[in-house]
């Protein structure tokens, strides 16, 4: 090959690479959702009101006949898990993400959740629980993370979800700007299908708001619980706060 | 937080189908159109979650004593984020508290505001 020939060849070839540059974006990284967050005016829901099968909407029926109003997980400190807990009440959100896992913290509850990545070797799911198993991969900067082995959470007017319940969420990073403002907010787009339950899968948008001067707070919920023990009981503790100050 | 934007939290969680975390019962065992302000010395109080408690003891006109048992507030993390200090509501200081009764129960309250001696005001409801 003549010098000719090579130089032709290696302007063909750059300027090739310059269009494919200008023409192919470069490749989304993934996003970053470490930080503090709140949620940020409320979700969006559909279909709305859930479309329930036949036999859910049986156990709808008798569940609202039998359970009146003080009849409630929540005041027996009973996690939402997943998905209720994305769309969680005005408490603070602790996210951090590392290569192999994102943990999210509510401080609702003091729920916590593990996402486990894909290809940072995720381990298998060992019981059903609340926030149920997380498994997530990178489309672009979006998280796909799919939530399975979830514990039944039979509370029929809370998005109640079976052992089959099946949680996409695509979550991604948005800048916005508020009152002036740009700030980092998280949107995440969920499905939940649970065939037992809803004849058709729900979708639901929900948005988290940075705020860096945010902290979690403690969320111990059962304490009333153990005060009404106490005094079923007939026990009094000790009140240690009142006891004299050391002399001397 | 303003009180508004709680407040309109909390609604968007009942109006809603289903109901989130942290928010976890419906308010309707209170008559939550009634404004009942109390003014007295603080007896108890517990700064808790999912709800704060208080007990206050308020002269009445015929000089008489009565305890005013607020059942449930905000959740505690809640009403510390609207500014509130614990320190201003300890047991003996005294405060304005506006209570909404419950239905079954004309000597429980729900909670919906605090104020303090130098006016100012922590609504969860206003």
């Amino acid at each position: 090959m003549t010098t000719r020939s090579l130089v032709a060849r290696a302007t063909f070839v750059a300027a090739g690479c310059a269009l494919c540059l200008k023409v192919w974006p470069a490749a989304a990284q993934p996003a970053d959702f470490s930080g503090l967050y709140f949620p940020y005016r409320g979700r969006t829901v559909a279909p709305q009101p859930p479309e329930y099968t036949p036999a859910a909407k049986q156990a709808f029926e008798e569940y609202q006949a039998a359970f009146g109003i003080d009849d409630d997980p929540g005041r027996y400190c009973i996690w939402p898990g997943i998905p209720r807990a994305i769309w969680g009440a005005s408490f603070a959100i602790e996210i951090q993400q590392r290569a192999q896992d994102v943990t999210i913290y509510w401080e609702g509850y003091g729920m916590y959740r593990k996402i486990y990545m894909a290809d940072h070797d995720a381990p298998q799911p060992i019981l059903p629980s609340a926030m149920g198993h997380s498994v997530a991969h990178w489309e672009g900067s979006t998280l796909v993370i799919e939530t399975t082995h979830l514990r039944p959470y039979p509370y029929m007017t809370r998005m109640a979800t079976s052992s089959d319940a099946h949680v996409v969420e695509r979550m991604r990073v948005e800048e916005r700007e508020v009152e002036g403002q740009k700030g980092k907010f998280i949107v995440n787009e969920v499905v939940v299908s649970d065939p037992k339950v809803y004849t058709t899968p729900i979708k639901i948008t929900a948005t988290l708001q940075e705020r860096r001067d945010a902290q979690l707070l403690e969320y111990t919920c059962s304490d009333t619980l153990w005060d009404e023990y106490l005094s079923e009981r007939g026990l009094v503790l000790p009140d240690l706060d009142a006891l004299p100050e050391p002399q001397g | 937080m303003k009180a508004k934007t709680l407040w309109q939290i909390i609604v968007g969680v009942f109006v809603a189908v289903v109901l989130p975390a942290g928010a976890h019962h419906s308010f309707a065992i209170y008559d939550m159109s009634q404004n009942l302000e109390f003014e007295g010395v603080v007896e108890t109080v517990k700064m808790r979650n999912p709800h704060m408690t208080l007990t206050l003891v308020a002269a009445q006109a015929d000089g008489s004593k009565r305890t005013i048992n607020f059942v449930e507030g905000a959740p505690a993390n809640m009403i510390v984020r609207m500014g509130l200090n614990p320190a201003d509501i300890a047991p003996g200081k005294t405060i304005k508290a506006i209570g909404a009764p419950r239905r079954d129960d004309p000597n429980a309250f729900f909670l919906k505001a605090i104020i303090l001696p130098d006016g100012k005001r922590y609504s969860v409801i206003n």
